[in-house]
């Protein structure tokens, strides 16, 4: 997870009895990733079975497919929703909103994103 | 918890100003008759995954509610105000809704995006929450757009790695501040509920002093709604003072 997107299926094995993993002077532990751990992906076996997994980065490309782009055929008309809250035509704010959204989101990685002040 | 409308309604968050003593008690039985006439009413076929999309392990559906300005949060009106906007079985479906609909930092007055897994309404009262809780994020204005993006798609990716325990997330738009939710079915969980809390810090990269509060959907439905920030701090719920190493 720390990489590359991943779209993977996991596979259903039983749970691994022991496992031993070698570290060497100065391995850096990733402290907030969880989801690695040295010597391979913790979590990767899955007790209950097969679970499709997927990274923020994959489904941020799958953005991009034309399927994607396409507005579902049952959306229901919200104003200031699914649909402007004023009067222009509905199809030129989902125009705009798909124009400006790669821009708008942000794609910073290891950033602190934010302060908060409570 | 004879009213669910009310629970919802009351639901965390940052509902901390008028009119939360107006509800008045409805009687449960029509209640209940004009719910399901509403389920019913807005029932489809069985939502798949299209050909080479790429299936979600659960599927989800949007919800959107929103408090009518200037009106007593009666039950009914609650009602009237929330919508089931769809819902979706793959990624790119998950894109196509939420491409055209704003983000919550876009949205206007006193409103709520739900994405509960589909078949769980975003209710305390439902089965699948009925001995649920959720962890509870209060942000500052303007981060609320990135902040649900990062929660919904660890959710969708299955990142928690709880197996069946997520229900739902929520976003709040209120006055002063926005409130993210995830919610999940067993609250009593504590091994759990400290995965769902370690992995949300991961996903929203929270500071190290960001405060997160649990709540179980029974303390909620017995002090619904009245709490604002300062006195849900000295609530006592799990609160966590978070540390990064």
């Amino acid at each position: 997870m720390s990489g590359g997107s991943s779209c993977s299926q996991t596979p259903s094995r039983t749970i691994p009895t022991t496992r031993r993993v070698v570290l060497g002077d100065g391995v850096q532990l990733p402290p907030g990733d969880y989801s690695t751990t040295p010597g391979g992906t913790l979590f990767s076996t899955t007790p209950g079975g097969t679970r499709i997994i997927y990274d923020r980065k994959f489904l941020i490309e799958c953005r991009n497919s034309p399927v994607a782009k396409t507005p579902p055929q049952d959306l229901p008309t919200i104003p200031g929703v699914t649909s402007p809250a004023s009067e222009a035509p509905p199809m030129e704010a989902r125009q705009n909103h798909l124009q400006n959204s790669p821009e708008d989101k942000p794609v910073c990685g290891e950033e602190s994103q934010f302060e908060m002040d409570i | 918890m004879n009213n669910k409308f009310d629970a919802l309604k009351d639901d965390d968050s940052g509902d901390h100003d008028q009119n939360e003593e107006n509800s008045t008690q409805k009687d449960g039985e029509k209640e209940k008759t004009e719910r399901d006439k509403s389920q019913s009413s807005s029932k489809r076929k069985a939502v798949v995954p299209g050909p080479a999309e790429h299936p979600l392990q659960y599927n989800y559906t949007f919800w959107y509610s929103r408090r009518t300005p200037g009106r007593p949060t009666s039950s009914q009106s609650y009602e009237q105000n929330i919508k089931q906007i769809g819902t979706f079985a793959s990624v790119e479906q998950f894109w196509r809704f939420y491409s055209h609909m704003v983000r919550p930092g876009d949205l206007t007055g006193h409103s709520d995006f739900h994405l509960f897994k589909e078949g769980i309404k975003p209710m305390w009262e439902d089965d699948a929450n009925k001995s649920g809780g959720k962890w509870i994020i209060r942000l500052r204005k303007g981060l609320a757009s990135r902040c649900w993006e990062n929660l919904i798609l660890a959710m969708l990716g299955e990142q928690f790695m709880v197996g069946e325990e997520i229900c739902g997330a929520v976003v709040s738009v209120r006055f002063q501040e926005d409130i993210i939710s995830i919610w999940n079915k067993t609250a009593s969980d504590q091994a759990t509920t400290a995965r769902i809390r370690d992995t949300l810090r991961r996903v929203l990269n929270l500071p190290p002093n960001t405060i997160m509060e649990y709540k179980t959907h029974t303390d909620s439905i017995k002090m619904p709604g009245r709490l604002g920030p300062q006195r849900l701090l000295f609530q006592n719920l799990w609160k966590t003072r978070v540390n990064v190493p």
